[in-house]
């Protein structure tokens, strides 16, 4: 048992787990995928706010 | 054997390679087109994604056109290629076989690992171990 990793598990949301482990590795893949292209987006709109806020 | 990160989609790649001649021979082929240079160094090191830098070291953290990649020879807790291979399984993806870890190896090798970034990956690792054992999977 880990003090520091059992204080992790508290803010971890169950239901997404399960959710997402209902769904084939494919499916998972491809969420997560689409996850990343929207956090690739989101950090280039950022930047460009960044450099040109108006 | 790949080890997809989602915990913080950060979008790294982590795999580890067999280290034989023929294998490093085809991972260099195959990554040729995606410029692979060691991540975090500055621009315009004598680095060069060879066969030869390949078989001189172990362990690389490249970035590439297509995101962050570990290519691993080895890794801490789980030792190379082959002695993870009893603990793989292989998934199809985009119509393509990977072999990822299993996560009871996985969740060995980042608490063998001991990296602070791992602990909140250790603890979502070990809900979904929990949480399959309950849905029976």
């Amino acid at each position: 048992m880990d003090p520091v990793i059992d204080a992790y598990k508290s803010g971890i949301d169950v239901t997404l787990i399960v959710e997402n482990l209902r769904r084939t590795p494919e499916e998972r893949l491809r969420n997560l995928e689409a996850l990343q292209r929207f956090v690739l987006r989101f950090r280039g709109a950022a930047f460009r706010e960044r450099i040109d806020p108006s | 054997m790949i080890d997809i990160e989602q915990a913080h989609a950060r979008g790294r790649t982590r795999g580890v390679h067999r280290r034989t001649g023929d294998n490093i021979e085809r991972l260099v082929a195959a990554l040729s087109p995606l410029h692979p240079y060691l991540r975090g160094a500055p621009l315009g090191l004598p680095f060069r994604w060879d066969t030869e830098t390949v078989h001189r070291g172990l362990n690389f953290t490249l970035v590439t056109a297509l995101g962050d990649l570990d290519l691993l020879g080895e890794v801490t807790g789980g030792g190379d290629y082959d002695r993870l291979l009893p603990h793989s399984m292989v998934i199809v993806a985009h119509g393509i076989e990977m072999r990822i870890l299993g996560i009871e190896k996985l969740i060995d090798v980042k608490r063998a690992a001991g990296r602070p970034r791992d602990l909140e990956a250790i603890a979502e690792l070990e809900v979904i171990r929990e949480q399959r054992r309950k849905l029976g999977l």
